[in-house]
C-alpha cells in the first residue's frame, strides 16, 4: 500500500531574520483569515447561525472543557474505545496477515477476497454489526476493530512477502531454520511496513468511533458533535472537531515517536541510542573487545 | 557445535580436491533455459579459483550449485569428497550486496552465523571481535550498517563469511558494486586472508584482470549454453602486489581470456 | 515492489480450485446454518442472501436508484476533492511560498479525522446529495493532494541537469519531466481518494439521508432483515469495484511504460505512426 510524505512541515533552512519573517507572514496569513471570518459572521455576510465566530468558538472551548466541563466524559469514552478496538483489530491484523503471508497456498486462494474486501468500504458494516450486537460498547469496539484490521493485514502480509531474496539466501546458506528465517529476518524486516500499517489503523480507529456514535447517539465525541449540530450550536460542534484535531496530531505524533523507536535503524538518532546501548551492554558483560 | 573445529577436518591427503564436479549441468524454466551444460572441475585444499565471463555465462549458476543452494539437473559434484545436497557448514557464501541485517550493529552481523548454528559462546564473541579487527573495522562494531561506507559494509560481510570457520568461500561478485580503488585494496586483503587461514576459494567476476588478480586459476565461461571454455592457469606466488597487473606476463594472460571471450 | 499476490491471467484451470473453494465454503455456511450450529440473527444463510439479491437486484430492482445515487455522490465528491487538491498541489510544486503557507492548513486538514465534519456539513449542505458530495470532496482531498505534491517535488538531479542544459524552459521542464514523472504518484493518490470518497458518501448517507445505498443497508439492517441488508452491502463493493478498475485502467493507459505488454503496445503503435509520416 502505497502512502507518499510530501515535505510539508515548515522548513528549518534559512537564518533567523528569515525564519522570523516567516513565521510573522504565516501569522499574518492566519490571522487575516480569521478576522475576516469574524467580520464576516458579525456582519452577517456568512450565517452566524451555521458560521460560528471564531470568537465563539473559543468560548465554547472555555465552557465545554472548563465552566461546564461536559466533553471530558465523552472523551474518556471514546479514547477508550479507540484503544481497545485498535489493540483489537492490528493484533488480529497483524497475526492473519503473517499467517498468510508464511502459507503460499493459503496466499493464492485468499486473493479474491482480499480484492472483494478492500473494495468496500469497511465502515460500511457498521449498521449491521450495531443491529447483530446491539447498542453499547460491543459493537462500537467490533466497528473499530473492523476499520483497523486492514491496513496492519495488507501491510503484515506485503512485508512477509517482499522478503529481500538475497538475505534469504544468505539465511539458506547458513543453514538457517524456517523457525530462525522467520524470527531473525522476516519479522525485522517487515516492521517498518507493519508499522506504516499501524499508523494507518490508529487514524481510521478515530474515524470508525465516530461513526458508531453517529449511528448510536448514545455517549462520545461523535454523539457530542451531533447533538450540538443538531441544536444548531455550532461553535461548540466545532470545539469538538478542533478537538479531534488535537488528537489526530498527537495521534500523528505519537506514532512518528513509536516508529522512531521500533524501527529505530530507519532514523539517524535512533541508531546512535541504540549503538551506545549495545555498547555499553556488551561492555558491562565483560565480553572480548 | 563447534564449527571452527570443521577446518581441521578436511582430506588428510594434500592432494584431493575439496570441491570437485564432473558433467554439472542446471537447467533452468521448464528446460528452455540451459545456465550451464557440462561443467568439470577440480579445486585442491587451499587453492583461490576465479570464474569469469559475461552475464549468463553460468557462473553464478554454478556457485549457487556448488553452495548447495539449487540442484544441478545433470552430473555430480562433492564438497570434502560428499556429493552436496544442501547448504553446508563448512561452505560459507558472500554477496556482491553486503546483505547486512539494517537492525543490527555490524558485531552483531558477524555473529549471525554463529547465532544460526547454536548458542553464541564467548569463542564466537572473542572470534568475531577479532575477525572485525581483521577487516579494519575494530572501532565500528557497534555501528550499524546504514552508518558504514559501502566499502565497510562488504567488510563486515567478509567477516560474517569468515566467523561461518567455513574452509570453503564461495565470494559472488562481493566487491563489484563498490569503486575501483575500495575494490582494488579489498582484493588484497582478500588476498591476505585466504591466504593466511588456507581457505579453498571461488571468486565470480565479470572482470578479467580483477579475476587473474587473485586466482591461482581462471576458469573463463562462455554464454549460450553456460560452460567452462577454458582453464588459465596462473603462475604468480602469494602474496601478490597490485604492480603485478602491469607485468608483461599478467597482461598475455588477460589477452588469452578475452580471445576466448572475444571469439565467441 | 511485488504485490503479495503473483499475478495470474484468468483461465478456467485456475478459475476452477478457486470456484470449488468458494462453492465449499458456501455450503459448509449453509449446512452449518441450517443444522443450527451457527445460531445468530447475524449470520443468515447464503440461500437468504442470494434470494434477496434475486429480490433487489433483479426482479424488483430497487437497489438501482440508490445504486447510482451512491456512485455519483461518490464521483462527484471524488472529482472536486480531487481538482482542488491537483490544482493546491501543482500551486505548490511551482512555487515555494505558496508550499510554505498552504502546508500548515494541509497538515490541519490531514490530521482531522474529516468524518468527524459530517453532522456539520449536513448542516451545511442539506439532506440532499450535496452534502454527501461535499463530505466525498472533504475526505479525498488530502490523500490525492500529497501524493501529487509528492510526485511533482521529487526531483531527479540529473534529468534536471539535462533538461537545462538542452536549455529547456521552466514550463517545458514541468511539463515534459515533472508531470509524466508525478503520474505513477498522482494515479496512487488517485485511487486511494476514489476509495475514500465512496467512504464518504456511504457515511454521510447512514448520518442522514433519503436515498443511496448506506440507507437502504442501515434501514434493512435495523429490520434485522440481515439476508437484503448483506446485499447492499454487495453493491458498495460493487461500486468500490467499479470505481477501482475505471482508475486502474486508466492509470495503466497513461503510465504505459510501467508494464512489458503495454510498453511493446505503446512502442508498436508509435513505429506504425512513424512509418505511415514518412
Amino acid at each position: 500500500m502505497a502512502e507518499a510524505t510530501a515535505s510539508l512541515g515548515p522548513s528549518a533552512s534559512g537564518g533567523l531574520y528569515l525564519r522570523t519573517r516567516r513565521w510573522l507572514t504565516h501569522a499574518a496569513i492566519f490571522g487575516t483569515l480569521i478576522l475576516a471570518w469574524e467580520i464576516g459572521t458579525r456582519t452577517e455576510l456568512l450565517d452566524p447561525l451555521f458560521y460560528p465566530a471564531p470568537s465563539k468558538i473559543i468560548t465554547s472551548f472555555w465552557r465545554i472543557y472548563v465552566t461546564q466541563g461536559n466533553i471530558w466524559k465523552h472523551l474518556y469514552v471514546s479514547i477508550g474505545l479507540v484503544l481497545a478496538g485498535f489493540a483489537a483489530g492490528s493484533i488480529l491484523g497483524i497475526t492473519l496477515g503473517s499467517l498468510v503471508g508464511l502459507n503460499p497456498l493459503v496466499r493464492r486462494f485468499i486473493k479474491p477476497y482480499v480484492i472483494v474486501l478492500e473494495a468496500t468500504p469497511r465502515i460500511a458494516v457498521a449498521p449491521l454489526l450495531i443491529a447483530a450486537l446491539g447498542f453499547g460498547a460491543q459493537s462500537k469496539i467490533a466497528i473499530i476493530m473492523l476499520v483497523c484490521f486492514f491496513a496492519p493485514f495488507i501491510n503484515t502480509l506485503s512485508g512477509v512477502v517482499n522478503v529481500n531474496e538475497e538475505k534469504l539466501e544468505l539465511f539458506k546458506s547458513l543453514g538457517a531454520s524456517k523457525m530462525q528465517i522467520l524470527k531473525k529476518l522476516v519479522l525485522p524486516e517487515a516492521v517498518p511496513v507493519i508499522m506504516a500499517g499501524e499508523r494507518l489503523a490508529l487514524t481510521a480507529a478515530l474515524s470508525g468511533v465516530l461513526v458508531a456514535e453517529f449511528i448510536q447517539r448514545d455517549q462520545g465525541i461523535g454523539a457530542l458533535i451531533l447533538t450540538y449540530t443538531r441544536n444548531l450550536n455550532m461553535a461548540s460542534a466545532f470545539a469538538c472537531i478542533f478537538t479531534l484535531t488535537i488528537i489526530g496530531f498527537a495521534i500523528f505524533k505519537g506514532m512518528e515517536l513509536m516508529d522512531r523507536y521500533i524501527a529505530f535503524w530507519s532514523h539517524e538518532d535512533g541508531m546512535t541510542r541504540v549503538s551506545q546501548n549495545r555498547n555499553v551492554r556488551w561492555a558491562k558483560q565483560g565480553w572480548a573487545r | 557445535m563447534q564449527r571452527h573445529a570443521v577446518r581441521s577436518k578436511a582430506s588428510p591427503d594434500q592432494n584431493a580436491p575439496v570441491v570437485s564436479g564432473s558433467g554439472v549441468g542446471k537447467t533452468f524454466a521448464s528446460g528452455t533455459v540451459i545456465a550451464l551444460e557440462d561443467a568439470g572441475f577440480s579445486v585442491p585444499k587451499g587453492r583461490f579459483n576465479s570464474l569469469v565471463g559475461p552475464s549468463g555465462c553460468g557462473k553464478s549458476t554454478l556457485l549457487r550449485l556448488i553452495s548447495g543452494l539449487i540442484e544441478p539437473t545433470s552430473g555430480s559434484l562433492q564438497v570434502h569428497g560428499e556429493e552436496v545436497t544442501k547448504p553446508r557448514q563448512d561452505v560459507a557464501m558472500m554477496f556482491q550486496r553486503a546483505t547486512l541485517l539494517e537492525w543490527r550493529t555490524a558485531i552483531e552481523n558477524v555473529l549471525l552465523p554463529s547465532e544460526i548454528g547454536g548458542r553464541v559462546t564467548s569463542e564466537d564473541r572473542t572470534r568475531a571481535m577479532e575477525l572485525l579487527k581483521l577487516v579494519g573495522l575494530g572501532d565500528f562494531a557497534f555501528s550499524f550498517p546504514a552508518q558504514l561506507s559501502g566499502g565497510m559494509q562488504q567488510r563486515v560481510a567478509l567477516a560474517r563469511l569468515l566467523q561461518t570457520g567455513a574452509d570453503v568461500l564461495l565470494l559472488d561478485e562481493p566487491f563489484g558494486a563498490l569503486d575501483e580503488f575500495t575494490r582494488e585494496r579489498l582484493n588484497v586483503e582478500l588476498l591476505r586472508i585466504v591466504t593466511e587461514i588456507e581457505a579453498t576459494t571461488i571468486f565470480v567476476t565479470h572482470n578479467i584482470a580483477e579475476a587473474i588478480f587473485l586466482a591461482d586459476e581462471v576458469y573463463v565461461m562462455t554464454p549460450r549454453p553456460g560452460r567452462i571454455a577454458k582453464i588459465i592457469d596462473v603462475p604468480f606466488d602469494r602474496p601478490r602486489e597490485l604492480s603485478i597487473q602491469t607485468s608483461p606476463e599478467f597482461n598475455h594472460l588477460v589477452e588469452e581470456a578475452r580471445d576466448i571471450l572475444g571469439a565467441h | 515492489m511485488k504485490t503479495p499476490f503473483a499475478g495470474h491471467a484468468l483461465s478456467l484451470t485456475r478459475l476452477l480450485p478457486h470456484l470449488a473453494l468458494f462453492g465449499t465454503l458456501i455450503l459448509a455456511w449453509e449446512i452449518a446454518v441450517r443444522t443450527g450450529l451457527i445460531q445468530s440473527i447475524m449470520v443468515p444463510k447464503p440461500s437468504t442472501i442470494f434470494a434477496a439479491i434475486v429480490e433487489l437486484y433483479f426482479v424488483k430492482g430497487t437497489i438501482w436508484y440508490h445504486f447510482f445515487v451512491t456512485l455519483t455522490e461518490a464521483v462527484a465528491g471524488f472529482i472536486i476533492g480531487a481538482a482542488i487538491a491537483i490544482a493546491l498541489a501543482v500551486g505548490s510544486s511551482l512555487s515555494d511560498a505558496f508550499r510554505r503557507y498552504v502546508s500548515p492548513y494541509a497538515v490541519v486538514l490531514n490530521v482531522t479525522p474529516g468524518i468527524a465534519l459530517t453532522p456539520v456539513i449536513i448542516a451545511w449542505f442539506g439532506f440532499g446529495m450535496g452534502s454527501k458530495i461535499a463530505l466525498a470532496a472533504v475526505i479525498s482531498f488530502f490523500p490525492i493532494f500529497v501524493n501529487t505534491l509528492t510526485g511533482l517535488t521529487q526531483t531527479d538531479t540529473d534529468r534536471e541537469e539535462l533538461f537545462r542544459s538542452i536549455g529547456a524552459s521552466r514550463v517545458q521542464i514541468f511539463t515534459r519531466l515533472r508531470v509524466p514523472a508525478a503520474l505513477p504518484l498522482l494515479f496512487a493518490g488517485l485511487k486511494i481518494g476514489l476509495t475514500t470518497a465512496l467512504i464518504g458518501a456511504v457515511v454521510a448517507e447512514f448520518a442522514q439521508a433519503t436515498e443511496g445505498v448506506g440507507v437502504l443497508m442501515s434501514r434493512f439492517s435495523f429490520q434485522l432483515n440481515m439476508g437484503a441488508s448483506i446485499a447492499s452491502l454487495l453493491s458498495m463493493t460493487l461500486i468500490g469495484l467499479i470505481l477501482f478498475y475505471s482508475m486502474e485502467f486508466l492509470d495503466d493507459r497513461m503510465v504505459f511504460w510501467r508494464r512489458e505488454e503495454r510498453r511493446e503496445a505503446v512502442s508498436r503503435k508509435r513505429a506504425r505512426a512513424w512509418k505511415r509520416r514518412g
